[in-house]
């Protein structure tokens, strides 16, 4: 059992690393103090807010644990350490994360050692299914490997924009892979789940548009792997993130926060509550944060359900909307809706069913391709005046097939095609999709996006890109490309893959 | 100079597993001895002070002051500290204030009776920040020898020499811990086997650099000097009493290649006694690993920093009982270290004062040194945590004082 107070406490500080910097002579703090050692007095009250989150450390000694503590065993063999940020002004304890250390393989700590780390929101360790979730930043990868350290610099904005449209996106994929035949598709580590990529999504969201956290007044995370049947992925997005303005004598962040379920649609469905908020005429949100985030479950093959096992993937994206230093303004949108159910998961269970051949013509292609004729007849287009085409990617032929039947090319929509190297990232899907294709477009190019929901339903919507798109460009490393083509992804096997899958 | 408390009895179980036996029986059996030793009846206790860690944890026994009370069936006043260490020197300051005139002092630990949890529990005695973050009992352990390793810029075969002298000195523990009847571990090891773990479990430190976790129980009686006379001759003045504290948190403290709170607790006692460390001929210290007998020479003053490393593996070259160090002499853990004579927690420090006393008196039997020169005093050092309190007691056959 828990305590609920205690996760409350260390999560709002080991989550963010919050810490406190004397205005007097600078000592800070890992963890917030009202006053500091060196000054005392005079200090009371007037200790400054820090937090390492967004920092880079330096690990500066390490060993490896081969026999963890009890709630730890699942982790195997780690590396643990002290991490020191702010050339040494702070030392935190910490472990590495997304590395697999074989019980037999020898570790010498002088290979780790002095080496730049960037802290990564994680599962803290193992508790029980019924218990809430512990987790933390005290987990560590290097700067020089998959995840690179990028600095979150707000930026001023320039361009005020008429519609509403789409000011920074971040995607977010694990190091870890699975390859079956022509198939890659991302893997969480073991102390992932769909928490920590929405957290980690949105913060690449942050980094990249350079908008002001705390100007977020409204945060959708749309999911259907949430470890929780009760207890929101977005307020956890919204503590870890700061989002909106901070009340700190109460802890609370001003910002409205909520989670969306419609199967793989959860996220897009939720682009145009955004865009209507921050275009809302009388009292406009400055930005709203939508993010898709799924651990995509399957259960193992041969059982019911099984079928799935073979595409499943695991990933998340997000998407920061509002109307300034827009880099793609939305044109229009469409959506249908109708009660099929082809793929569903009931309360309790751990995995999804499908309906087998139900899901494709009556439910996937039936959907997609009305939503996308339907958005381009309102807006008098053809394929042909269409850039970029993307729909929802549960496996490689379905999306082809789609997008060939509403007339598009290979060329407009092979760029959103990312499910043979990710898998099928359930919300994260479309959105990963999309967010490939801006990370390539010149300004002034037309993108369909449709996604799909089993249940089932699709969301269609046309955005063009505008010239400040190639400007935020430099601001992102961690494009889609860059993490399909890594030369860390780390593949791992079948067993391996059901593993971290079922997490800590 | 005033005359300090004595010890005029001690007593202890042995350490091991003791799946037989409570908490209780073991406390039982040590006090019983150490009233014995002293030749006194349970009646003529003024006061007790008792120590364990876990007991809360392994035993669910929240108020071990009521348990005590019961087997002694007395209605004293009962205190309960952490450490041995904690409560002989909680005893020492109310005798030397005057309050008491006969104390029990009392340690014990049942650490195998849960098995399963007692590497998490350890776990109670460093930050939890540094739980979170994945830490072991261990793994401070090998991050101070990786402190050391790069403060000292050993390389190479440097490194390999200092990985052979804390193989040694695991031997030598447990050679040490062969004459003694009351030691977790009476067998001798070699430095192959040290190495052996460590290459097995591929691990900088491995099962022979670690002291074990023990069942155990030890006690003693502290007397005013002027009752303690009363009763023997044969006393041992406990001429100093100290301790310091430092960071729960060791990744936050400056210091990291050596515990400071050990430096500042010696430098105290040496005071407290008015003797320098050459009178000091014996030494217990609190080896929970072999990394901490190393290091704690050097904390202690012993051995110059960043030297002992090399100045024991010349020493175990050829080695002779005790360590040869800056132009000293002085025997380490004789009774095996925690090491090889167990590390049952709360009764850890009475069996270092149990051999320190049991030296000074010339009651060692098989393992009894015979140190150069006068023989009048030995030195414990007790540490509560990962360097977080160290508690340094000198005990001598004479009173303190140059």
């Amino acid at each position: 059992m828990g305590s609920e107070p205690i996760e409350r406490r260390v999560a709002y500080i080991g989550d963010r690393l919050k810490g406190s910097k004397c205005p007097f002579c600078g000592k800070e703090y890992f963890r917030t103090r009202k006053y500091c050692g060196n000054c005392g007095r005079k200090s009371l009250g007037k200790m400054e807010d820090i937090d390492f989150f967004y920092e880079k450390g330096v690990l500066e000694t390490c060993t490896v644990v081969r026999e963890p503590t009890n709630k730890f065993v699942k982790l195997g063999s780690y590396i643990y350490g002290i991490v020191s940020f702010h050339n040494g002004k702070v030392r935190v304890p910490g472990r590495l994360t997304d590395i697999i250390i074989r019980s037999d393989e020898p570790v010498n700590p002088e290979n780790f050692e002095g080496r730049e780390v960037v802290p990564r929101f994680r599962r803290r360790y193992s508790v029980d299914r019924s218990d809430i979730i512990p987790t933390i930043s005290l987990a560590f990868t290097f700067a020089d490997e998959y995840y690179p350290y990028q600095q979150y610099d707000i930026t001023k904005p320039s361009k005020e924009y008429d519609v509403p449209g789409i000011v920074g996106y971040g995607v977010y994929i694990s190091r870890f892979r699975i390859k079956e035949g022509a198939m890659e598709r991302s893997v969480p580590f073991i102390d992932e789940d769909a928490i920590t990529a929405a957290v980690e999504a949105g913060k690449l969201a942050l980094i990249h548009s350079g908008v002001d956290h705390r100007l977020i007044g409204k945060v959708y995370v749309g999911s259907e792997s949430n470890p929780y049947a009760v207890n929101p992925i977005a307020s956890k997005v919204a503590q870890v993130l700061k989002l909106g303005e901070e009340e700190k004598a109460e802890g609370v962040q001003g910002v409205d926060a909520v989670d969306t379920e419609f199967a793989c649609k959860a996220a897009t469905s939720m682009f145009k509550d955004a865009m209507a908020l921050v275009y809302y005429p009388r009292n406009p949100m400055d930005y709203v944060m939508v993010i898709g985030a799924d651990n995509a479950q399957a259960a193992p093959r041969g059982e019911p359900g099984g079928e799935l096992d073979f595409f499943v993937g695991y990933g998340g994206a997000a998407f920061i909307f509002g109307m300034r230093d827009v880099i793609a303004e939305v044109e229009g949108w469409y959506s249908c809706t109708s009660d099929t159910p082809d793929f569903w998961r009931r309360d309790l269970e751990p995995y999804p069913r499908h309906g087998g051949r139900f899901t494709g013509e009556p439910a996937y292609f039936k959907h997609i391709i009305k939503a996308g004729k339907k958005l381009m007849e309102k807006m008098n287009l053809k394929p042909s005046d269409i850039d970029y085409f993307v729909c929802h990617q549960p496996n490689p032929t379905f999306p082809a097939r789609a997008a060939a039947t509403l007339g598009f090319k290979p060329e407009q929509y092979l760029p959103g095609l990312q499910v043979s190297k990710f898998g099928n990232t359930y919300s994260g899907s479309s959105p990963i999709g999309l967010a490939a294709i801006l990370d390539q477009a010149e300004p002034h190019k037309r993108i369909m996006i449709v996604s799909y929901g089993s249940g089932a339903g699709s969301d269609a919507y046309i955005f063009i890109t505008t010239s400040q798109i190639k400007d935020k460009r430099e601001r992102q490393k961690f494009t889609v490309k860059y993490q399909a083509e890594n030369k860390f992804i780390n593949y791992v096997d079948y067993a391996t893959y059901r593993r971290f899958k079922e997490g800590l | 100079m005033k005359e300090p408390p004595a010890i005029i009895g001690v007593g202890r179980t042995r350490f091991g597993e003791h799946y037989e036996l409570d908490p209780e029986d073991l406390i039982d059996e040590a006090g019983l001895m150490a009233l014995d030793s002293a030749g006194i009846e349970r009646k003529d206790l003024d006061a007790c002070y008792i120590s364990d860690y876990l007991l809360q944890v392994t035993n669910k026994i929240g108020l071990e002051e009521g348990f005590m009370s019961q087997i002694l069936e007395m209605n004293i006043p009962i205190e309960k500290m952490r450490s041995f260490s904690s409560a002989l020197m909680n005893a020492c300051n109310a005798i030397e204030a005057g309050k008491y005139d006969v104390v029990l002092v009392g340690g014990m630990e049942k650490m195998t009776d849960r098995w399963s949890k007692i590497r998490d529990n350890l776990m109670l005695l460093v930050d939890h920040w540094s739980y979170y973050a994945g830490g072991t009992p261990e793994s401070n352990h090998e991050l101070l020898l990786r402190e050391y390793i790069k403060e000292y810029n050993l390389r190479g075969d440097d490194q390999q020499k200092l990985m052979t002298t804390l193989a040694h000195i695991s031997v030598k523990n447990h050679r040490n811990a062969v004459l003694n009847e009351y030691a977790h571990f009476r067998r001798e090891i070699d430095v192959k086997r040290v190495f052996a773990a460590r290459a097995e479990e591929q691990k900088m430190l491995g099962l022979y650099d670690f002291a074990p976790i023990s069942d155990g129980a030890t006690a003693l009686i502290l007397a005013s000097p002027k009752k303690a006379k009363e009763y023997t001759d044969n006393l041992i003045y406990v001429v100093a009493s100290s301790l310091a504290t430092d960071f729960i948190s060791y990744p936050s403290r400056t210091y990291r290649s050596g515990f400071l709170a050990s430096r500042i607790a010696m430098e105290r006692a040496l005071k407290m006694a008015d003797i320098s460390l050459d009178n000091i001929k014996i030494l217990e210290v609190y080896d929970q690993s072999t990394v901490l007998e190393m290091i704690s020479l050097e904390d202690l003053g012993f051995v110059e920093r960043g030297t002992a490393w090399i100045k024991l593996y010349k020493n175990f070259e050829d080695f002779k009982g005790y360590y040869d160090v800056d132009g000293r002499q002085v025997y380490v853990n004789t009774n095996g270290g925690l090491k090889a004579d167990g590390n049952p927690l709360g009764a850890t420090g009475g069996a270092q004062i149990f051999e320190v006393v049991k030296q000074l008196r010339g009651e060692a039997g098989q393992r009894q040194i015979k140190p150069d020169g006068d023989f009048l005093y030995g030195c414990v050092q007790e540490i509560e945590g990962f360097g977080t309190k160290v508690y340094v007691h000198i005990l001598g056959r004479e009173k303190g004082g140059k």
